[in-house]
């Protein structure tokens, strides 16, 4: 403003001094509804994070070379890394360019938490927390109603019921990131949502703006007895703050499976990369009638279901 | 504002432009401070249950991962909504003229900035490391609605506190008060709507995520402020040597049945929509049928019930103008927009995004005696203010508009009017 100031009274001297008045009037005036304009669009472009995702990909029409070499490229494109710090908290960084997911085949699974037990072990759960990463939901025959599900069920699943389970999908789109007002959590650029313990405010907005119920607040100090610690996880850091699902990022970083899918004893979860176009995941995202929960709420999960 | 008395007595100390009357503390009735002390009582049981809750964290809470939000949120809610009666009055004064508010305008904005400072100590004696709050200025995350609401809560506080200053200084004069209306009466409209959008901005949460939020909160915000409002200008009438007209107790309720039956029309269409049956979804119904036969149909169904006995109470117009109907209304109403921000709160967490049952949230002691601590400090801050600060509005309180005689402009122009037909 007052750049443009000083060379327009400067070079219009000797012009009448009613007519500069006016003029420097009139950019200035352009200039603060210039300034009005910017200063209002950037809540509203730093809140829209939905893009679509035919820009470029395959869906309009003409598909580009990357995604005919992998068909899940626009899946791929979507899951970029959100309010990412840019360096490591507290594991490794990622080691190549995977970008992680996660198929359950709910035909095989039996319900029987062997996953939910692994998961607690692993990842260093208050045994007192009276959370667990995974839910297991009990369905009724004939149809996906969240509603009438029941994840508490008895022991060792019903053969005429069917089981979905749940935990933190990863999202594409992670309304938690989103909703994080300190950017606490962030979205690695291997895809993975991750916390800082140390930073949370324990203000609990990504409890509530979860659409998969996958975040848990440590409303207790977690206690789990020494033998059990597994020391590359985290375990008093976590007292009063968010923790959930992390893909088991201190093994898959490391050439590892996540405990859970170590720990299915029928295989009905394959973990991978959909960057490799070999994988377990791509094969089986690409070959089978795969579907994702709340796909309609488009916050793009990366935990796949094949029935 | 140059009051010569005031001056001249003793205990009176002269800061920032304004008389601190510390003496009339010393002549307090023992009446006062028997009420100074159950405040003090209630504050220091509200200070044990934080301690208890620092030292033993969020265990001796009744929030759980189902309801991650307990009576705090509810308070920040209601306290947020009730100051806004302050603003509407103060800012009608100012902006439009209703002189009849004008002897309520210190009270008011020293209300609502009360009010504000007890949301906001909601929220810190929630968290277990008050001290983390500083990533809030230090990283804030553009996309969260808590960045809003936290910082045009504490924005407006300042507001507040910074308008109580002008309008008992009296400097600036009428100018200075309109524009400091101009500042509140946005901030205010921001401050509700960001409220409003911590609910209504989640797609996880069905009954939440309405755009009809914002309004309903805008609406029953004013409601319940005013009402309040009106309840403590009644009390502070009887107890303190301050008057008020009932001319303006009229306009007051007049003012409160408007806004009242505005509120509860949109309450009522945003349940038809959820229960009509070409709108109708399984997700909403299964929930709200929580609110009408369920576990808070306490909660809810008396919001409907008092609401609209409120508003028949006030649009009756042989007992309206009456004190002991004007009340009752009010305290109706502040009374059921409060079961209305527990309901509200509950239709996000009676069932979690999974569609598991969650049920009735109650809060715990250690939840309940903060809660009631908090609000004691508030009633002690005005109940101080109104003796040490001179709240009492003077007949000429240097904010007062040109007086433009009205029926004296038109009778001269309707004379200069007719004057060339009377020449002819």
């Amino acid at each position: 403003m007052s750049h443009e100031n000083g060379r327009v009274s400067a070079s219009e001297e000797t012009a009448e001094f009613k007519a500069t008045i006016s003029r420097r009037q009139f950019l200035q005036r352009v200039g603060i509804v210039a300034g009005l304009v910017v200063v209002g669009a950037i809540p509203a472009v730093l809140t829209s994070p939905e893009t679509l995702p035919s820009a470029d990909g395959a869906e309009s029409g003409a598909p580009t070379l990357a995604s005919k070499i992998n068909p899940l490229q626009h899946i791929i494109d979507q899951d970029q890394p959100v309010n990412y710090p840019g360096k490591p908290v507290w594991y490794a960084d990622p080691a190549g360019n995977q970008k992680w997911a996660m198929v359950i085949d709910v035909k095989a699974c039996v319900g029987c938490r062997k996953c939910v037990y692994a998961c607690v072990k692993e990842n260093n759960i208050g045994r007192n927390s009276g959370f667990t990463y995974i839910k297991v939901l009990e369905m009724e025959p004939g149809s996906v109603d969240l509603e009438t599900s029941n994840a508490n069920y008895t022991e060792g699943g019903s053969p005429d019921k069917w089981y979905l389970p749940v935990q933190c999908m990863h999202c594409a789109k992670p309304t938690c990131v989103y909703g994080c007002p300190v950017k606490a959590t962030w979205k690695e650029p291997d895809g993975i949502v991750l916390i800082d313990y140390n930073k949370c405010i324990a203000c609990r907005n990504c409890i509530v703006t979860c659409p998969y119920a996958a975040r848990h607040f440590n409303w207790v100090d977690p206690e789990v007895p020494k033998a059990e610690i597994n020391p590359k996880v985290p375990l008093q850091q976590k007292s009063g703050v968010v923790e959930k699902c992390t893909f088991c990022v201190q093994r898959t970083r490391n050439g590892m499976t996540t405990a859970c899918t170590e720990a299915c004893p029928v295989g009905a979860r394959k973990f991978g990369d959909l960057n490799d176009p070999n994988s377990d995941v791509s094969v089986l995202i690409r070959t089978r009638r795969a579907f994702r929960l709340k796909e309609d709420l488009g916050s793009g999960p990366m935990i796949w279901y094949v029935g | 504002m140059t009051d010569a008395t005031a001056k001249s007595r003793p205990g009176v100390v002269r800061f920032i432009g304004v008389d601190f009357d510390f003496g009339a503390l010393k002549a307090a009735s023992p009446r006062y401070w028997t009420w100074v002390g159950v405040l003090g009582a209630f504050m220091a049981v509200g200070a044990v249950a934080w301690l208890v809750y620092m030292t033993h964290g969020g265990a001796v809470m009744a929030m759980r991962d189902g309801t991650p939000w307990g009576l705090w949120f509810t308070n920040y809610m209601y306290y947020v909504g009730l100051a806004a009666g302050g603003l509407v009055v103060y800012a009608s004064v100012h902006l439009f003229g209703a002189e009849q508010f004008r002897p309520l305008s210190r009270l008011a904005v020293l209300l609502a900035g009360v009010l504000v400072m007890l949301a906001l100590l909601g929220i810190v004696t929630d968290m277990e490391r008050p001290w983390r709050a500083v990533w809030m200025l230090l990283t804030p995350n553009p996309t969260s609605p808590f960045v809003y609401t936290g910082s045009a809560a504490n924005i407006y506080m300042i507001i507040c506190f910074v308008d109580l200053w002008v309008l008992i200084t009296g400097k600036g004069g009428h100018k200075l008060a309109l524009t400091m209306t101009l500042i509140a009466l946005p901030a205010a409209i921001y401050l509700h709507t960001t409220t409003a959008f911590v609910l209504s901005m989640n797609k996880s949460r069905e009954l939440w995520h309405s755009a009809m939020m914002v309004p309903i909160f805008l609406t029953s915000a004013t409601a319940s402020g005013v009402s309040l409002l009106l309840i403590v200008a009644y009390i502070v009438q009887s107890l303190t040597k301050m008057k008020f007209k009932p001319s303006m107790f009229r306009s007051l309720s007049t003012l409160l049945a408007t806004v009242m039956i505005i509120d509860l029309f949109m309450l009522v269409v945003e349940i038809l929509s959820i229960f009509w049956p070409t709108s109708a979804e399984p997700g909403h119904t299964i929930r709200m049928m929580e609110f009408f036969t369920g576990t808070y149909t306490w909660f809810f169904v008396p919001v409907l019930v008092l609401g609209g006995t409120a508003f028949a109470l006030l649009s009756r117009r042989k007992t309206r103008h009456l004190p002991a109907v004007q009340i009752t209304a009010a305290s109706l109403y502040v009374f059921a927009v409060f079961l209305k921000r527990y309901s509200l709160e509950g239709m996000g967490f009676v069932r979690d995004p999974l569609g598991q049952y969650i049920g009735l949230y109650v809060p715990s002691a250690v939840e309940i005696f903060l809660a009631l601590g908090i609000l004691a400090f508030g009633m002690l801050l005005v109940t101080l203010a109104l003796k040490v600060l001179p709240i009492e509005v003077p007949e000429d309180d240097g904010h007062g508009e040109p007086v433009i005689d009205y029926d004296a402009e038109f009778n001269a122009a309707a004379r200069a009017e007719l004057e060339p037909e009377v020449a002819s």
